[in-house]
């Protein structure tokens, strides 16, 4: 058994500052392996020690695998833990870890080979007996040869990046006349996230549910399920808003989806955290892929759980966790995720970018924040839109949902734009009440860019006596007379 | 920093802050940005602006892709260039149809948001 006293992470933003949390719980020292345009970040601030590995590029820095173990090597770390996304699912960064006398932090390459190269495993799906959607996962990379596969499998058909999730290198396919460009797209945007253009191809289907079971094998090699998620609500193939456990499973669709998971990861000899994606469609489901990796969704299962999976995945990988089966109990509650993205939901969702100003995540019982950015801090263009996560949990999915557009209104976010109005329509929309969506809610009732209230005459004068007091001008009074901007009120 | 303004008597908090010519107020649940100067709601972050014969960048970003070249026919809707933000591709379409008259930006080049990457002719002045 080995004893972990410093892990480099080789990720950045949110998810870098959830790993050194669990670390420092542990008595665990970190190094934070870091770009050029992360110096000063939350988890920079945060961290014991801090390893520049490249440039701003991801294909210099956080994808570079050399410079990793470099920085790890140099920061005195016995282990590396790459969070997700960048070289999490890298078998090649995983193998490289191991060779230079580290512990990667996940499961073995072999495993990530066979279930996380997402051609790979559906294969070893076949294997298992386990439904699959109808596709197309060739070596053949040609593009015309994958527009052939497309006729073949039916439109409409959605190209995704064999190597990486996400939301990243993919694209739907509605017809040939926009395939050519859409799978170029889908392959140069694979490359720039995930270093490998690959890509397949699955019929699209369109009144499906996104399901997902938490798998974790223990030390040992015995793989259990903890429970299920729900992430129906992407936006560009993104999942935006989570929630465990899903509201759409019957008892007996739960008990057979988790044997499922829990049997392509027994196959692939699982070690570690990890998730069975499913699609649901009219009572049957289907596998999708396996994330082998910690999920960015996983807060909530750990709100209805009572675990901390990071702390599991460094104690698997001590060889130092066993699965105690009386211990793994029914969820408790409901929990929901939403992504804090940076981004101006006014204007179509485009980026928005820039210094931080104010930040505030009002503490509650009930409520928890991973971010990874403070005031003062910038938003660059180089990385994933995603500030933080606002998770909620309550006794029940209505509570946890009126929670949530609670804490939504609460938080404050000045200098980037977020979609934290876009979150808060998507959680009012009865079929998000009903727990009806699948994954075309967005695009059924929220293709349209979110229109922009006018602003109230109280919230006008309420800015004209802020600005007032901003510039040193009144004290604590203003009146809409008085207002330097009265002239406008009447034109806005 | 947290203000209190009273109207008709009333007082109401707010939080509320200066960033580089912008106001951003927090109040009653809701995030909204004004112009200092003038009043008139922000459209400086993460706007696209600029007028419709120009195609400008709608965020800080790279330039992955240029699809038509200086003198080309375009319709209203067509896809001109594609930029690369946040991991993201985005197709930047013409609004307006005629010829493209200028093209200020390279494949590779990381352009600033606002910046006017291409022109377009409107077929009326043709």
């Amino acid at each position: 058994m080995k004893k972990f006293t410093r892990i480099a992470i080789a990720n950045r933003g949110e998810v870098a500052v959830r790993i050194i949390k669990a670390c420092e719980e542990m008595g665990i020292e970190t190094v934070l392996l870091h770009s050029e345009a992360d110096i000063n970040t939350r988890a920079y601030r945060m961290a014991t020690k801090t390893i520049c590995v490249g440039p701003a590029a991801t294909a210099e820095s956080y994808l570079n695998i050399p410079a990793n173990i470099n920085g790890a090597l140099a920061g005195g770390a016995q282990a590396v833990h790459p969070g997700f996304g960048f070289l999490s699912e890298n078998a090649d960064f995983a193998e490289a870890v191991n060779k230079a006398g580290l512990t990667f932090i996940g499961p073995s390459p072999e495993a990530i080979r066979a279930l996380g190269d997402k051609v790979h495993c559906k294969e070893l799906a076949k294997q298992a007996g386990l439904p699959l959607v109808p596709g197309y996962q060739g070596e053949n990379q040609d593009v015309a040869h994958l527009i052939m596969q497309a006729e073949k499998i039916g439109y409409p058909v959605i190209v995704k990046a064999a190597a990486g999730g996400g939301g990243r290198g993919m694209k739907l396919l509605k017809s040939s006349a926009e395939a050519h460009e859409l799978i170029e797209s889908a392959q140069r945007e694979a490359q720039s996230a995930f270093g490998s253009p690959k890509v397949f191809l699955e019929k699209y289907l369109d009144r499906a549910k996104h399901i997902e079971f938490q798998v974790f094998g223990d030390s040992t090699g015995n793989v259990q399920h903890f429970f299920d998620r729900e992430c129906s609500v992407q936006r560009r193939h993104q999942k935006i808003i989570e929630e465990a456990t899903s509201p759409s499973l019957t008892d007996d669709l739960r008990r057979r989806m988790g044997e499922a998971a829990c049997a392509i990861a027994t196959m692939g000899k699982y070690k570690g955290a990890g998730t069975v994606e499913f699609l649901l469609q009219d009572g049957e489901f289907y596998l999708l892929e396996v994330n082998t990796r910690l999920q960015v969704e996983h807060p909530v299962t750990e709100e209805v759980l009572g675990v901390d999976l990071v702390k599991m995945q460094i104690l698997t990988a001590q060889g130092d966790f066993v699965h105690d089966n009386k211990q793994i109990r029914a969820p408790k509650g409901h929990s929901i995720e939403c992504r804090i993205y940076a981004e101006n939901p006014f204007m179509g969702g485009v980026p928005s970018t820039g210094l931080l100003g104010h930040v505030e995540w009002p503490e509650g019982p009930g409520r928890r924040y991973e971010y990874g950015f403070d005031s003062g801090d910038t938003i660059t263009p180089y990385y994933d839109p995603m500030i933080a996560k606002v998770i909620v949990w309550d006794e029940n999915r209505p509570r946890a949902i009126q929670k949530m557009i609670r804490v939504l209104k609460d938080s404050v976010v000045f200098g980037v734009h977020t979609n934290i109005p876009y979150l808060i329509e998507i959680l009012s929309h009865k079929e998000f009440v009903m727990g009806t969506m699948t994954t075309r809610f967005i695009e059924t009732y929220f293709s349209e860019s979110l229109k922009e209230p006018a602003l109230t005459e109280i919230e006008k004068t309420v800015a004209a006596g802020a600005l007032l007091q901003l510039r040193g001008g009144a004290g604590e009074t203003a009146k809409a007379s008085a207002s330097p901007w009265g002239s406008y009120w009447r034109g806005i | 920093m947290e203000v209190k303004v009273r109207i008709d008597g009333v007082d109401h908090k707010a939080q509320a802050q200066l960033i580089a010519g912008t106001l951003w107020v927090h109040y009653n649940g809701r995030v909204f940005t004004q112009d200092a100067t003038t009043g008139r709601k922000s459209r400086k972050k993460g706007g696209a602006g600029g007028s419709s014969d120009q195609i400008v960048a709608p965020m800080p970003g790279k330039v992955t892709k240029l699809l038509l070249a200086p003198g080309a026919a375009v319709a209203a809707g067509q896809a001109v260039l594609v930029m690369e933000a946040m991991k993201m591709e985005y197709t930047l379409k013409a609004e307006i149809a005629g010829t493209i008259d200028s093209v200020n930006c390279a494949v590779g080049e990381q352009v600033v948001l606002g910046k006017a990457l291409v022109k377009i002719k409107p077929a009326s002045d043709k």
